[in-house]
């Protein structure tokens, strides 16, 4: 098959205010439980539209369905005016549909060309025609303002990168209705204005977008209309214009939003961490004290240093200068496993990467780090290592049908409460979160926020990184901001303005601003 | 608690026992067909016998699946095998007293063993590559030690504790019970069972746990060194003789043992009754063919067939429980 530049696209442009899909009462049950309550909603070509809800809410049930992964228990959908089966994703993909997932479901050992034309090669004679493939993938990238080469392997491309190639791939295929789940979850902010450009014009050709987000702000600077689902429910449809941010997530979680950043002050007690003029790689010369009864905030964007600074309190990293103080007493920590015994603990960014044993039981994740402590020097105390583990699901609320069951059948949320579990069985004093919210919903981010208190409440230090201002200015007693691996400020509690903060962690990309927040 | 409603699905309990139930299950089965079908099966003659060919395997297939468990894979052991016979034989030749000769094996199993340690954490190897370096080498260096011959061992009460039987039962699965025990203990009772599990699911997580991973990994492979070596003393014992040749593609039947006794090749699922009813299993379909007079060449065909239904089945299972 040949094709150029042109065919792919969606060369006319759709009759934009039609209604190009109707779901009719579509439905779905599994075995239990009723993940999708009968659903009525009609999307129009050309329109942006979000959908929000927490996490369970029936989301990605919703997305199963329309890309044909899975069957629907009931109802209609009405594609173009014709009933449509939707029975495989490959007849979803024939009528227009398709999907761009929040992890990137590309070959990541060939080039960029090669897996924008995965599957539709260009080839003359069965030969691949590489070269003009390149050229025309190049034209694709290039034509959409994206400034990445098309030769290189999609593995050396950082994970943003290949996720705006994903987005890209899902345009050359005469896509009329295009579903984002989460894109922006890995996304730096340049990237992600990218890809909203990519998006607005897809929505000027005529393509309908369903556009899945938990980030507010995203939701409003691109979507048209917002649906919101609860519970496998459809609770409501508005317009982006007459609606805000408080209205949808008292929708989505029946609760108001200042009932999300629980904030408990603590009278803070003895320093447990202090860092004096510490250096190393990717930062210089910071000084903080982490206080018991503390929450410290870290704020700054990715790469200026914040997660350098932490991975080298928690030994990870040798510091080329300067001193650690625990517990008021200079330390070495030359590794993981000295700030572990110190009584550190480290939740690190990737819950699924670094932080749990996916498939083995939330019993044995909860126990890791104390098998030490509750064996012998042959063998482990059978009632110690239950009672430990019930201890930590019942002081958590860790949702899970037992100890027992395996730590990747529970929810996102529940996965952050295993790891933090964990370091509390293990005593530890000081809590170091590495973005702890990022692509978890609403709910689970106020149970979230809700641990920290407890963990202050027993005399614990917190260090909380984000690049979520809201989420450490709302919470952080002290707030540093960091920019290109210098402390350029610190802030008391709600001390200064968001405007404020981000001028010092951005300093000189003034005109960034309003965006950022 | 809180009052909201737990997730509706079961959780599988205990499903190694479960797995373990349904081997044995078949293991029975084969048994009473084969003594029903065949007069000489369930001779006592027989079924030693059976026991003898199963318990070399079975104790391989446990240091295996130590291995296999913490996401790796150890190809020397049959080679080890064959090198340990050449040791044992030129020890206990050379006068040194029975006893002390098969600790000095034990003790070069453990140094291979803790070589290959050496190679995946230090240098870096893929557990496939430096196991299947040995796997060439050892041999080699076997052949180079002997001059291609094979070394008979003078040693009668050596030789005799293999043929021999202790309460009616042969010696060698006796061996099995004294490996299994404390296996089964160190596995599923020990924390350094519960890091070999959580090395194979996340090496990443299980170090920021504080879990020595590096040490996790040396002693898996070390336990694997010191089965295989111990299973080449009792090979020595069995043949008489010492011979780097011997036990070739046993580290396959290992292997298949420990697969179908429900180790994932994944990493961080399996146990140690699994492959010890996989090894036992294994031996009495070969058995069996051999007494119905089936074909050699079809006992092959049969155990690939049967290793593929059984890790489909599982597989199967697995999903179905999620």
């Amino acid at each position: 098959m040949t094709s150029t530049a042109q065919d792919l696209h969606p060369a006319p442009v759709l009759e934009p205010g039609r209604t190009i899909l109707e779901l009719r009462g579509l439905e779905k049950r599994y075995p239990g439980t009723h993940a999708l309550k009968p659903v009525n909603l009609a999307f129009k070509s050309g329109e942006i539209h979000a959908i929000v809800g927490e996490n369970g809410a029936g989301k990605s049930t919703l997305i199963k369905l329309l890309t044909g992964v899975m069957p629907r228990t009931s109802g209609e959908v009405i594609w173009e005016g014709q009933p449509a089966a939707l029975a495989t994703p490959h007849e979803a993909m024939a009528l227009g549909i398709n999907a761009v997932h929040q992890e990137v479901v590309l070959c990541r050992h060939l080039t960029v060309a090669a897996n924008m034309f995965l599957g539709e090669e260009n080839s003359r004679f069965g030969i691949l025609q590489q070269r003009a493939m390149v050229k025309e993938a190049q034209k694709i990238i290039d034509d959409l303002g994206f400034d990445l080469p098309a030769h290189v392997t999609l593995g050396d491309l950082t994970i943003g990168q290949q996720q705006l190639i994903a987005a890209a791939r899902a345009t050359v295929r005469g896509t009329k209705f295009l579903i984002f789940d989460e894109p922006t979850a890995y996304l730096t902010r340049k990237e992600a204005d990218q890809l909203f450009t990519l998006i607005r014009r897809l929505k000027g050709e005529g393509v309908t977008i369903i556009y899945i987000s938990h980030r507010m702000e995203e939701v409003f600077e691109l979507a048209d209309r917002v649906s919101v689902l609860r519970d496998g429910t459809l609770v409501g449809t508005r317009n982006i214009a007459e609606t805000n941010d408080a209205e949808l997530v008292k929708m989505m979680i029946n609760r108001s939003i200042e009932q999300i950043y629980h904030k408990e002050h603590f009278t803070p007690g003895a320093a447990i961490l202090e860092s004096r003029n510490l250096s190393g790689k990717g930062f210089e010369n910071v000084s903080m004290t982490v206080r018991a009864g503390e929450i410290v905030g870290l704020y700054g964007l990715i790469g200026a240093g914040r997660s350098e600074f932490v991975t080298t309190l928690y030994g990870r990293h040798r510091k080329s200068a300067g001193q650690i103080l625990w517990e008021g007493k200079p330390v070495q920590i030359n590794s993981e496993h000295d700030a572990i015994k110190l009584g550190m603990a480290l939740a690190p960014e990737s819950r699924r990467d670094q932080g749990l044993c996916l498939n083995l039981s939330v019993g044995l994740n909860l126990n890791l780090p104390i098998y030490k402590r509750i064996s012998n020097n042959l063998l482990i105390s059978n009632a110690q290592e239950r009672t430990q583990a019930d201890r930590q699901i019942a002081d958590l609320r860790i949702k899970t049908p037992t100890r027992s069951a395996l730590a990747s059948s529970l929810s996102g949320g529940n996965q952050q409460k295993i790891v933090i579990g964990k370091w509390l069985a293990h005593g530890a004093r000081l809590f170091i979160f590495d973005e702890p919210t990022v692509g978890v919903d609403v709910g689970t981010k106020a149970e979230i926020y809700r641990l920290f208190s407890v963990l202050l409440s027993k005399g614990a230090g917190i260090i909380l990184i984000s690049s979520y201002l809201p989420e450490v200015y709302e919470l952080a007693d002290t707030l540093h901001v960091f920019r290109r691996g210098k402390l350029v400020a610190t802030h008391g509690f709600r001390t200064a303005d968001h405007e404020e903060i981000l001028t010092q962690a951005l300093a000189e990309k003034q005109e960034k601003l309003g965006e950022q927040i | 608690m809180s009052t909201e409603a737990i997730p509706a699905e079961k959780p599988k309990r205990n499903y190694n026992a479960l797995f373990g139930l349904t081997l044995l299950a078949l293991l029975v089965l084969l048994w009473v067909i084969l003594s029903l079908s065949t007069s000489s099966f369930a001779s006592a003659n027989n079924i030693s016998n059976l026991l003898r060919q199963g318990s070399m395997i079975a104790i391989l297939a446990v240091g295996q699946t130590f291995v296999i468990i913490t996401g790796g894979i150890d190809l020397s052991v049959g080679a080890v095998v064959g090198f340990a016979t050449v040791i044992a034989a030129m020890l206990i030749n050379a006068g040194i007293p029975v006893f002390l000769a098969i600790l000095m094996t034990l003790l070069v199993g453990v140094a291979i063993g803790l070589f290959h340690g050496f190679g995946i954490v230090k240098m870096g190897l893929p557990p496939f590559i430096i196991t299947l370096a040995t796997l060439t080498s050892l041999r080699g260096i076997g052949l180079l030690m002997t001059n291609g011959n094979s070394i008979s061992i003078n040693n009668d009460a050596f030789q005799e504790f293999s043929r021999n039987s202790f309460l009616g039962v042969p010696n060698l699965f006796w061996m099995v019970i004294l490996v299994g025990i404390p296996a089964y203990i160190f596995l599923h009772h020990s924390r350094w069972g519960r890091y070999l599990f959580s090395v194979g699911s996340n090496a990443e997580a299980s170090r920021l746990s504080g879990v020595n991973v590096q040490r996790t990994i040396y002693m898996a492979y070390t336990l694997s060194g010191l089965c295989a070596a111990f299973v080449g003393v009792l090979l020595a014992s069995r043949i008489g003789i010492g011979n780097p040749t011997q036990a070739e593609g046993w580290e396959l039947q290992a292997i298949a043992s420990s697969v179908i006794g429900g180790t994932s090749l994944f990493g961080a699922v399996g146990s140690v009754h699994g492959p010890l009813l996989g090894a036992f299993i294994l031996a009495t379909i070969n058995n069996g063919a051999n007494l119905l007079n089936v074909n050699a060449f079809w006992q092959r065909i049969i155990t690939g067939a049967l290793i593929i239904i059984i890790v489909y089945f599982d597989g199967l299972r697995r999903r179905g429980s999620k």
